[in-house]
């Protein structure tokens, strides 16, 4: 039976990851140096506090919200703005116009094919580091709604890098876009810190960009937190992101066609 | 056709034209190649033909098909082969790449298999199908890319500096292979190259790019006869000959063993040398053959612009005319035939739209 070309790209970059076992091992092994120290961090402030929580999170539970927010962040290739804007300048886009599929649907397949081993070795990676470090998960049921949430916040970062990425159609460099989003995912996203730690305007400013949808929710859900309407959260932000990057992806093409590279 | 780029900011933003009034018409399965200098706007031809970058003004159909309006559509028809661009991921043997390629055109699994396993044959690539990429010579590597772009059967193939960077042996047996590819599967093979030994042995036809526009459309084998009015006289001697003064010949090289003579076919028949030659000098072996096709080809390069020729339009613009060609390109309702830097331009029959 023939599969649809996503599902074959996206298996054929999953096996790609997986044939470089060094890349993989070495990628695990910078995520739990990162997660460990950030965990650390975190939990020695919750410690500190009188009551024991920061923003509302316990020291176990911020434990397994950095295993699983940190995941969205090291399963992608963290430069990927950058690269998608060389490849636009430097022509490999105009290559993949030479194919009857959409430039962004394949590269959007292929950049989560490309990530799926890599959540995998991170998320058992993490679980153990947060069993080891921070004990039990609090809620069974959170972790397993993280699962698909780490999948899905993995989709959304890569939709929206693409989307950003696509500057490069018009500006020829990437860099500013990438250097922008890089502090939007770090602050506005959770990454580093429950987007609760924010000061209250800042934080209901979060929770209406893109951004929450990459790290923030794993990280909620892994931390006890049984929310699965922030599934629902995730799917909305990826169907707008992917319809703005095939946009973004559509206009900056017919401009390629215009202009050249 | 014609391409122009927009260049400068502001007040000093204008229009420079890459390619300017390019008009031609490949006939299926014809070997053509489209030759130029640096900068002379071979690739953006070929640009535009994929369907890449769209033409600013006149007509192109390839297939039919409007290259950058039907992209996809063309896509599906066309296969592409540019030498420093790979399809294959290194990471992965060429099969796993051609199962993606092959679902991203469409191709069942079992058209896949046999697709390869007639490529594999073909091109004597299928010991190679199960290797990781990144472990092959750039010969093998280019044997495989080959495979890919033919993968879907396209009707036509754009190879763009397809040998760059092999090795001499390397490249003989890749342009037998592209002979062989359309000879057995009638694909129409359009070829860019800088490599004049690739245009040699690949194409029946060369096209010749230089400012922009074409100036050369003829056969290969004709090209030099057209264009260079020399031929090139080698004689192995018996034995030491005294010096040779004709009008119209000049004697290149001369020992006592060899000589080596350029005849200005303007000035003096080849037949008035071979008689002279022959009855003069103690002659063991003699040969007449044309000049190297890169001589011919630097002349064509290195002559001057002809003024431009005016438009007459007087042409309708006949969109159908050249559907069922696999590619076919004009100025639209303004076709002038494709002129010669001082020399004729032999335009085949049908070329100019």
């Amino acid at each position: 039976m023939r599969g649809h070309w996503a599902v074959v790209v996206a298996t054929a970059a999953a096996r790609r990851t997986l044939s470089d076992r060094a890349g993989l091992a070495v990628g695990t092994l910078f995520y739990l140096l990162v997660t460990g120290v950030i965990s650390t961090v975190w939990r020695t402030a919750a410690g500190e506090s009188d009551t024991g929580l920061v923003a509302g999170y316990s020291a176990a539970a911020l434990g397994w919200y950095l295993a699983a927010s940190e995941v969205t962040a090291v399963a992608i290739n963290p430069r990927l703005i950058e690269a998608i804007g060389e490849d636009i300048a430097g022509g490999a886009v105009e290559s993949e116009m030479l194919r009857p599929a959409p430039v962004v649907g394949v590269r959007l397949a292929a950049a989560l094919g490309t990530a799926l081993p890599r959540i995998a070795c991170c998320a058992v990676g993490g679980s153990a580091l947060a069993l080891a470090t921070a004990g039990s998960p609090p809620d069974a049921a959170g972790l397993a709604l993280a699962a698909p949430a780490l999948v899905l916040g993995v989709a959304c970062n890569v939709a929206t890098q693409h989307a950003a990425a696509a500057a490069a159609f018009w500006l020829r460099d990437a860099k500013s876009a990438w250097f922008l989003y890089q502090k939007f995912v770090f602050m506005l996203g959770g990454l580093l810190l429950p987007i609760e730690v924010l000061p209250g305007w800042l934080e209901r400013v979060a929770t209406l960009l893109p951004f929450a949808a990459m790290a923030y929710v794993p990280g909620r859900l892994a931390s006890g937190h049984v929310e699965p309407g922030l599934l629902l959260v995730q799917v909305g932000w990826l169907a707008v992101m992917t319809a703005l990057a095939a946009l973004a992806f559509a206009r900056g093409e017919r401009r390629l066609q215009a202009v050249g590279a | 056709m014609t391409k122009a780029f927009p260049t400068g900011r502001g007040r000093a933003r204008r229009m420079v034209e890459a390619v300017r009034d390019v008009s031609f018409t490949v006939a299926p399965g014809e070997r053509v190649a489209y030759i130029g200098p640096n900068g002379a706007g071979k690739s953006t031809s070929i640009k535009v033909l994929t369907g890449i970058l769209h033409a600013t003004a006149g007509d192109v159909r390839v297939l039919g098909l409007v290259p950058w309006r039907q992209r996809r559509q063309l896509a599906r028809r066309i296969g592409t082969l540019f030498g420093q661009r790979s399809q294959l991921w290194s990471e992965l043997t060429p099969r796993q790449s051609y199962r993606m390629l092959a679902s991203i055109h469409g191709l069942d699994p079992s058209r896949q298999d046999a697709r390869l396993g007639e490529l594999g044959e073909l091109l004597d690539a299928a010991h190679l199908f199960d290797q990781p990429v990144r472990s092959m010579s750039l010969g093998q590597r280019m044997r495989c890319e080959l495979a890919a772009c033919m993968l879907h059967e396209p009707d036509v193939l754009f190879l763009d500096e397809p040998t760059i960077g092999l090795d001499l042996l390397a490249k003989q047996r890749f342009r037998q292979l592209l002979v062989r590819l359309n000879v057995e599967s009638g694909t129409t093979t359009f070829l860019t190259s800088h490599d004049v030994a690739d245009v040699e042995a690949v194409a029946e036809r060369v096209v010749v790019m230089n400012h922009g526009r074409i100036i050369y459309d003829d056969a290969v084998a004709a090209m030099r006869r057209t264009l260079l009015a020399t031929k090139l006289v080698e004689v192995r001697l018996a034995a030491p000959a005294g010096p040779l003064a004709l009008e119209g010949v000049t004697v290149v090289e001369h020992d006592d063993t060899h000589a080596r003579l350029v005849v200005d076919t303007g000035r003096r028949s080849v037949r008035d040398v071979l008689d002279t030659v022959l009855d003069g000098w103690p002659v063991a072996d003699i040969s007449v053959t044309d000049p190297p096709l890169e001589q011919v080809i630097t002349e064509v390069y290195n002559a001057p612009d002809t003024p431009d020729t005016p438009d007459t339009p007087d042409t309708p613009d006949t969109p159908g005319d050249a559907a069922g060609s696999p590619a076919a390109a004009g100025p639209g309702p303004a076709a002038p035939a494709a002129a010669g830097p001082g020399h004729a331009a032999p335009v085949p029959e049908g070329t100019a739209t």
